[in-house]
């Protein structure tokens, strides 16, 4: 490794903010390009050999996560007129880690699909939403899209409804597993399509790194053999090799300081000790996620900025889309050992368009996991049967016979972009840093939740159809946080109705760009990551076109 | 609410607490050093960190009716009361006086409803059972359920799962590491008729 270190009065190429899926990608690209890279994490710098199997640690102890809200502080409310509460579990939930949320994800990787870019003008509005069409389209992001393929690893093979791609996966899709059978069975019986789930999981030995072993804790877990495709796997190694770009962990960034021309100057953090430091660039990235992004951009108000960075529009932190998700547990005869290998191998995508004649809008996908019955406790807490007692000899019973073959159908789907969901300021809630904490206010659009509604139905009848010998639902609530972080700094031509352009350059600072989930414009199906990472891809090449032509 | 949310609730406020302000103990060496030790007092019978003895024969015999030992394991074998004492004594130290409270009031209450009766050991099983489901609503049976949980199924480092048994119980090789198709019996018959990958 050509280890650089950059002092931070020197005034590097690009400060990135964040190393995840976005952040992990630009890194890579500016710094194999041969520009001075530095990249804040507040996370610390864990490898691969550092990921444990322990349940206890990673899911319950959050330890990813940095820890549970005690740590972050983070409160929700449903509407404005509410007091935001500050729940046990973080309301948004990522992972503060070298890699960011790309090292514990499930790794289901779904493009988007044409529609997506233009839905609006295909529908027609809905009343009272910010639905829009994406200023780019599918075409314009599918080298991106292969790129993420072959760079970041991509195992699969194409379906029938499939958006068109320019090259094949790389390679073959993870083996079938039983829950994929049962879903492919159900699917038969109504007519429907189950196809083989891509993942950012390499089915086989790619780009120098191993192949998947099945363990099967791929869901909130990090890889230790490096065969989830992570920036911390796939990008960042290229990034340090580059002796150009300098992983700087532990370090908390509290605000992005501007000059009196208004453009952004330096990161100011604080390092491993607490001490407060100032990193120095020509052009601030911003990738700190569609949560972490829109509080930065608001704590770094200043007299020039008064309502935030970047934020002439009021659209910092608006238009928040978790996407909306269904769930019915199912239990079979046989034993599925779901906990086997990744979480999915089948999905049906059936229902990916909107459809006018249901009455409301939105789209999704539908597979079957493991999901809770993925690991002991998990299951014991979370993933029984609901109608046997929570402790005793039937609850042993029950446990010693469903464990292992039960499964999970659950659809992904589609969220609305509306004011009132968003990311601000909490006035009182503090992190363990003294940063403003994030609050969130959401409330689904009724469209979204009659949309999730009718995805339970579809998953009852799948889990029917596949032969279950019982089933249960967990029933459709209104979302109080999740982990897919959407719309909060959105991307489009107009100044007045979004945060940065089309090439993820804020409107506002010329200096200053941000990429993550924060620039979708509409919600996708519920698998946004390939997305985040093909918008990185692309993001480097406009911003390098930016360097080419003095701008920056 | 139905049921399922209610044990998603507690599910959620269980993971909390447990949690509790534990992010700079997670990166301390301390925690190993916990671990080993809950692993060396189980093998080697040494005293409890912090429990007393009449806590842990109380405590354990809750466990007990929660996973009970039937022809296959339970909470006992498991050595559940191990990973109490090594929760009391760290992250869950906060909780112990608490426990500490509720405990005598659950004894005064079994006294109560059984005259003559100090301890939940001393009552057959059946009645034990129909006893519990009177304090299924407190605080203190739930944060004991809860933690029955995770003692008998977290990595025995914890101090419970005793060889693995909170494992076997359920079918979960967790400890294995790695796996090769078919993974169960609906796609063992798929992978048979030909390779997936081709």
């Amino acid at each position: 490794m050509n280890e650089v270190r950059f002092d931070t009065r020197e005034e590097v190429d690009f400060a990135i903010i964040g190393s995840g899926s976005a952040g992990g990608i630009l890194a890579k690209e500016l710094s194999t390009a041969g520009h001075s890279v530095v990249v804040l994490e507040q996370g610390p710098y864990r490898k691969a050999s550092d990921f444990t199997h322990d349940e206890l640690a990673v899911v319950h102890r959050w330890e990813l996560h940095g820890g549970d809200n005690s740590v972050h502080g983070q409160t929700f409310r449903h509407n404005e007129s509410e007091t935001a509460r500050r729940p046990p579990v973080s309301p948004v939930r990522y992972a503060r880690t070298v890699g960011g949320s790309s090292v514990h994800y499930t790794a289901n990787f779904w493009r988007f699909r044409p529609i997506d870019f233009k839905e609006r003008s295909a529908l027609g509005p809905v009343a009272g939403t910010n639905f829009a069409d994406w200023p780019i389209t599918y075409e314009e992001l599918e080298p991106y899209y292969t790129k993420v393929d072959w760079e970041i690893g991509v195992s699969g093979a194409p379906g029938p409804f499939d958006a068109p791609r320019s090259r094949p996966f790389p390679m073959p899709p993870m083996p079938i597993k039983s829950s994929g059978v049962l879903l492919e069975r159900g699917a038969k019986k109504l007519g429907l399509h189950a196809q083989p789930e891509p993942h950012a999981i390499l089915s086989q030995a790619h780009n120098g790194r191993a192949g998947c072993m099945s363990c099967g804790y791929c869901m909130w877990y990090g890889c230790e053999f490096g065969a989830k495709s992570s920036t911390l796997a796939a990008m960042i190694p290229l990034a340090e090799a580059s002796g150009n770009c300098e992983i700087r962990p532990l370090s908390v960034v509290i605000r992005i300081d501007t000059d009196g021309k208004g453009r952004a100057s330096q990161v100011v953090y604080l390092d491993a000790s607490g001490q407060e430091q100032a990193q120095k660039a020509k052009a601030v990235i911003l990738s700190a996620n569609g949560a972490e992004s829109a509080r930065l951009l608001l704590m770094s108000a200043n007299a020039q900025h008064p309502d935030g960075l970047a934020n002439s529009s009021g659209f910092v932190g608006r238009n928040l889309m978790h996407n909306t998700h269904a769930l019915v547990h199912g239990v079979f005869e046989h034993p599925l050992n779901d906990y086997k290998g990744v979480q999915v191998s089948r999905v049906i995508h059936d229902f990916y368009d909107a459809d006018e004649k249901r009455g409301f809008y939105g789209g999704g996908g539908i597979d079957a996991r493991p999901l809770f019955s993925a690991t002991p406790i998990l299951h014991a807490m979370n993933g029984r049967d609901p109608g046997v007692p929570g402790w005793g000899k039937e609850f042993k019973d029950t446990m010693a016979h469903d464990f292992t073959r039960q499964m999970a159908i659950v659809a992904s789907a589609t969220s609305l972009a509306l004011d009132r969901n968003n990311i601000t300021l909490d006035p009182e809630s503090k992190d363990l840093w003294g940063r403003p904490a994030i609050r969130e206010t959401y409330l689904d659009h009724d469209d979204d939740l009659a949309n999730a509604a009718f995805f339970e139905d579809r998953c009852a009848e799948l889990a029917d159809a596949a032969g279950a010998s019982k089933k249960w639902r967990f029933g459709i609530h209104p979302t109080t946080g999740g982990e897919h972080l959407l719309g909060t700094c959105r991307m489009g031509e107009d100044p007045a109705t979004s945060v940065v352009d089309p090439g993820h350059r804020s409107h506002d600072v010329s200096n200053l760009f941000i990429c993550d989930g924060s620039s979708f414009v509409t919600s996708g199906r519920g698998q946004p990551t390939m997305t985040i990472m093909a918008l990185a891809f692309r993001a480097a090449d406009r911003i390098r076109d930016a360097v080419k032509r003095g701008e920056i | 609410m139905n049921p399922d949310d209610l044990s998603r609730r507690r599910f959620l406020q269980s993971a909390g607490s447990l949690a509790g302000a534990s992010y700079l103990k997670l990166m301390s060496p301390a925690v190993l050093a916990i671990t080993q030790a809950a692993c060396s007092a189980r093998e080697e019978g040494t005293p409890f960190k912090v429990l007393g003895a009449q806590e842990a024969v109380d405590l354990a015999a809750i466990a007990a009716r929660i996973i009970p030992t039937t022809d296959t394991p339970g909470a006992t074998e498991a050595g559940v009361i191990y990973f109490f004492d090594n929760a009391f004594e760290s992250e869950l130290r906060e909780q112990l006086d608490a426990v500490r409270e509720w405990l005598p009031q659950f004894n005064r209450a079994l006294g109560e409803t059984h005259p003559g009766v100090a301890r939940l050991g001393e009552l057959g099983e059946t009645e034990q059972d129909a006893f519990l489901r009177t304090q299924e609503s407190t605080e203190f049976f739930d944060l004991i359920r809860v933690m029955t949980m995770f003692g008998f199924f977290s990595m025995p480092k914890y101090g419970g799962n005793k060889d693995h048994v909170g494992w076997d119980l359920v079918g979960f090789e967790g400890h294995h590491g790695g796996w090769e198709y078919p993974f169960g019996f609906y796609d063992a018959a798929v992978h048979g008729e030909a390779d997936q990958s081709e």
